[in-house]
């Protein structure tokens, strides 16, 4: 198998042959990749919001932001200046540590979860064994900060939109940890890279979403009630509780709960393109194509043009599922609280553990296929 | 066995009927997305009203012969008719006249009703105002008339959907002079009064 771009190899290599000793140099690395995945993360948000805002308008014929920026594409910049600069009021008789602490414990499992989220093959802060187990643990952090953001409060509804999303993420993570055990048997392993290397070579065919439609559909679901997103978004209610456990926040601190509510959209719909749609995975293989006109893959010219490709696929991926959940949004109406139980617990659970239970039979029975 | 198969079925037939249903739904939105947008820029364009628009009431003092046909016509009997006798020429005189828009609905029914047509519609809806008691009109704000959209020089006067010429969806940028469609009321009057001649 082709390895591809090695940035951190040539980078650590030119420092070494500048007379820094292996130890510094691979030091003075580290923080590249992390700094540049938070900068990807936090221009995410402005892409998100700006899409989220112009797509609405369009499926309503409205216009949409247009004064801030061109096109309005900076709305979000502007929007978030606004809340910098707001009064930092906590409630009284609210719990103050609790109060701060809630939104800061919603965002930085969200942030962290890009730790395992590649690009290409070597565009990944770590390819850790247990890549996507670390994220499915990160994101059931989530919901303590959003019940002690509810329950700090010190108010009905935000305690009431506390438990809901507690109660919410966790009903819902159990479905979405099985559809991706059913990913994780077929590719061997739990790691991001290898999960995707696995779907690799072939093309669309290639890809999870053939093997695991039901898999795709359950872990799609799940991540939009994870993010809160509508159809599943009664946490944050507003004809029923106003804003949930945003009610009485103000400033960075609503800010935060934004800034989280977006880049977790992201993270799942990156996730989704990276377990089911191969990740950076072109839909015609390209290895192929060169090896069949000639072209080593280790061309450097060619290793640049899969690199950017690759980043180009995942980021296309993801952002035609952002599209598409914010399509729902404007076309299906909100479930109620029990609707949304039983649907997680007994429809998804069951229909998942069938798809891990078929999962498993197939790669016994076609090891070819489902990579036995 | 079989019961429990069939049970099994048909749940999933209704589970690929919701999800068939979702993608209807999926589609009419995704549709509206190729539509143009029917944004009206509202500080900087505004529709015209409708010549049956019912806005705000002008008054006229002076045909008013406080008859007090428009607070018995009114639901809520609104208008407020100061009058006082006087026994020289055996007339009412009137002093005062008002109406609370704040608690008007513009039912029009005074401006129906009024004998001798002191009251009428404008097209003015712009009353919004910081206190309440602001939208208490005396006869004197009731007998100021509103300025027309048509002749405000910060506006762009947009025509209403049922103005546009034929087939015209967009009021931007209509050539002058375009007609709506179909016939005028007048035009129908004509040819109604030309057809009995």
């Amino acid at each position: 198998m082709n390895q591809g771009i090695d940035l951190q190899g040539s980078f650590v290599q030119a420092l070494i042959d500048l007379g820094i000793p292996a130890g510094s140099a691979k030091a003075l690395w580290l923080p590249l990749p992390m700094v540049l995945m938070l900068i990807a993360a936090t221009v995410s948000i402005f892409v998100v919001v700006w899409l989220e805002r112009k797509i609405s308008a369009a499926a309503q014929q409205r216009i949409g932001p247009e004064y801030a920026g061109p096109l309005g594409t900076l709305q979000a910049v502007a929007d978030g200046m606004k809340l910098v600069f707001k009064e930092d009021i906590i409630p009284a008789k609210s719990d103050p540590l609790l109060f701060t602490l809630g939104p800061v414990i919603v965002v930085i499992p969200v942030l962290l979860s890009f730790l395992i989220v590649p690009f290409g093959q070597n565009l990944v802060i770590t390819d850790i064994g247990v890549g996507i187990f670390l994220w499915i643990a990160l994101s059931s952090i989530a919901p303590i900060g959003l019940l002690m953001a509810g329950y700090s409060s010190n108010n009905k509804y935000s305690l009431l939109g506390g438990l809901r999303a507690a109660a919410q993420s966790i009903s819902y993570e159990i479905p979405m940890a099985l559809a991706v055990l059913a990913v994780v048997m077929m590719s061997n392993s739990l790691s991001t890279i290898d999960i995707v290397q696995q779907q690799s070579g072939h093309g669309v065919i290639g890809w999870n979403i053939i093997r695991q439609p039901v898999g795709f559909l359950i872990f799609w679901i799940a991540a939009l009630a994870e993010c809160e997103r509508l159809p599943f978004d009664l946490p944050e209610a507003e004809e029923e509780l106003v804003a949930g456990y945003q009610t009485e926040y103000t400033g960075m601190k609503f800010g935060l709960f934004y800034v989280g509510s977006y880049v977790n959209l992201v993270l799942s719909a990156l996730l989704v393109a990276i377990l089911y749609l191969g990740g950076w995975d072109f839909p015609i293989p390209i290895e192929m194509l060169a090896n069949w006109l000639g072209v080593s893959e280790t061309t450097p010219w060619l290793q640049i043009i899969m690199a950017s490709l690759g980043v180009m696929m995942t980021l296309f991926k993801a952002y035609l599922l952002v599209f598409i959940a914010i399509l729902m949004r404007w076309t299906v109406p909100r479930v109620r609280i029990d609707q949304l139980l039983d649907f997680g617990w007994k429809f998804l659970l069951p229909v998942s553990l069938v798809n891990l239970l078929l999962t498993a039979g197939l790669k016994l029975a076609l090891p070819f296929a489902f990579g036995g | 066995m079989l019961k429990f198969l069939k049970q099994v079925g048909d749940y999933a037939k209704e589970t690929a009927q919701a999800a068939k249903y979702i993608g209807q739904g999926l589609s009419v939105t995704f549709d509206h997305m190729r539509r143009r947008p029917i944004t009206v820029q509202y500080p900087y364009e505004k529709l015209i009203p409708s010549e049956r628009f019912r806005g705000r009431i002008h008054f006229e003092f002076d045909k008013c012969i406080a008859c007090e046909v428009c607070v018995r016509v009114c639901p809520i009997n609104l208008p407020v008719v100061d009058w006082a006798f006087d026994k020289g020429t055996k007339k009412k005189t009137l002093k005062h006249y008002s109406i609370d828009f704040g608690v008007c609905i513009f039912c029009g029914n005074c401006v129906e009703y009024c004998p001798t047509n002191c009251l009428s519609m404008t097209e003015e809806y712009e009353l919004a105002a910081y206190d309440r008691h602001e939208l208490n009109y005396d006869n004197v704000a009731l007998g100021r008339l509103p300025y027309k959209v048509t002749e405000d020089p910060m506006v762009t006067p947009l025509r209403e959907l049922g103005y546009l010429p034929k087939g015209v969806m967009d009021p931007h940028e209509l050539p002058a002079g375009s007609r709506r469609a179909g016939k005028l009321p007048q035009e129908i009057l004509e040819e109604l009064e030309t057809a009995e001649k």
